[in-house]
């Protein structure tokens, strides 16, 4: 049985949903662990569990904010993501290596863009490219028609530059939590393959976590 | 005569349609009405898939309950036996019955009911 991860979740006190009741379903979906991300703080409550990760979602207005943000935040949280919207602060983000995960890089609503240059940028600095599923599963017709577009699009340039990837819910509530197999079956949508889907819900999230290509980096720069 | 019109009564197996039963379980605010829930897994199947795609997966609810201790309730599809993911996927997409928010997951796929529901150990 692999090890399932969902590294963006949404947990009180930013939303409704209790991290107890968050991790009960969890657990009860066959996850090995969760990562708390609310935006721009992380929980202060401290669980006895290794079930759930603290981490933090960075958002910013302009590429100034978001370099203060991770300064402030790095080193602080295991986990650092970066609330993905614009070409510019995708890029931005991309080009740190501090930074973990770059959330939903098309935005919430499909309105962002990733272009070769991030990607490539991505795969260098061990940035993981995040595909949002909550977004196919809030959103209907026009909309997630352009999300799939743009979620094809970006699989095809993280394919060609060996970028890593993740699948997450980016769950506000229990109800927006999906069970692994499920999260496949959401990814094959935009024509991901179920090998590739399995990797970004174990292995790559575990690599994240443990810093591997944080680590491999710093050994090609020795 | 009376054989042969007794045979051709049953649908020979080579021509049998292959099925595949998914048993799945609800997550859910409220209880949900077996009709509601339905009209939305269809609406989800059409949204994704199309009337074409949507009339491929062949599917029938065969049993809905709520349960009564926790917010959920258990069920049983039943769809054509390559369209699995596809079901999956649709079931997925469903986010919210009859304004109520809910979450769906399959939890397991047999080729008979007696299959899908029996108990693991």
């Amino acid at each position: 049985m692999p090890n399932f991860f969902d590294l963006n979740v949404h947990a009180y006190p930013e939303t409704e949903a209790p991290i107890e009741e968050l991790l009960r379903v969890a657990k009860r979906y066959g996850y090995a662990g969760i990562a708390i991300t609310n935006h721009d703080e992380s929980v202060k409550e401290r669980l006895n569990s290794n079930f759930i990760i603290t981490g933090v979602e960075i958002r910013a207005n302009s590429v100034l904010e978001l370099k203060r943000k991770v300064t402030l935040h790095w080193g602080k949280v295991p986990l650092l993501a970066v609330h993905g919207s614009d070409d510019k602060l995708n890029r931005a983000a991309v080009e740190d290596s501090r930074v973990d995960i770059l959330a939903h890089p098309c935005g919430e609503k499909g309105e962002g863009e990733l272009n070769h240059v991030s990607v490539r940028y991505a795969a260098a600095n061990g940035v993981a490219i995040d595909f949002n599923l909550g977004a196919l599963i809030h959103n209907r017709r026009s909309d997630r028609a352009r999300i799939l577009d743009k979620m094809r699009e970006t699989l095809k340039l993280v394919r060609k530059y060996n970028a890593p990837m993740i699948l997450t819910s980016n769950a506000h509530s229990i109800y927006d939590l999906r069970a692994p197999q499920e999260m496949i079956a959401l990814a094959a949508l935009f024509g991901m393959s179920k090998e590739e889907a399995t990797s970004a819900l174990c292995d790559i999230p575990q690599g994240i976590l443990e810093k591997r290509w944080k680590k491999e980096r710093a050994v090609e720069l020795l | 005569m009376k054989s042969i019109m007794n045979a051709l009564l049953y649908m020979p197996p080579s021509l049998r349609e292959r099925r595949r039963y998914l048993l799945f379980e609800v997550m859910c605010e409220r209880e949900l009405d077996k009709r509601d829930l339905l009209k939305e897994i269809w609406d989800s199947i059409y949204s994704l898939y199309g009337d074409v795609g949507g009339g491929e997966i062949k599917l029938r609810l065969i049993e809905y309950h709520n349960r009564e201790e926790r917010k959920s309730g258990v069920g049983i599809l039943r769809c054509a036996h390559d369209k699995v993911e596809e079901v999956r996927a649709s079931l997925a997409c469903i986010h919210s019955v009859n304004g109520a928010r809910v979450g769906i997951r399959v939890i397991k796929i047999s080729g008979t009911i007696k299959g899908a529901t029996r108990l693991r150990r």
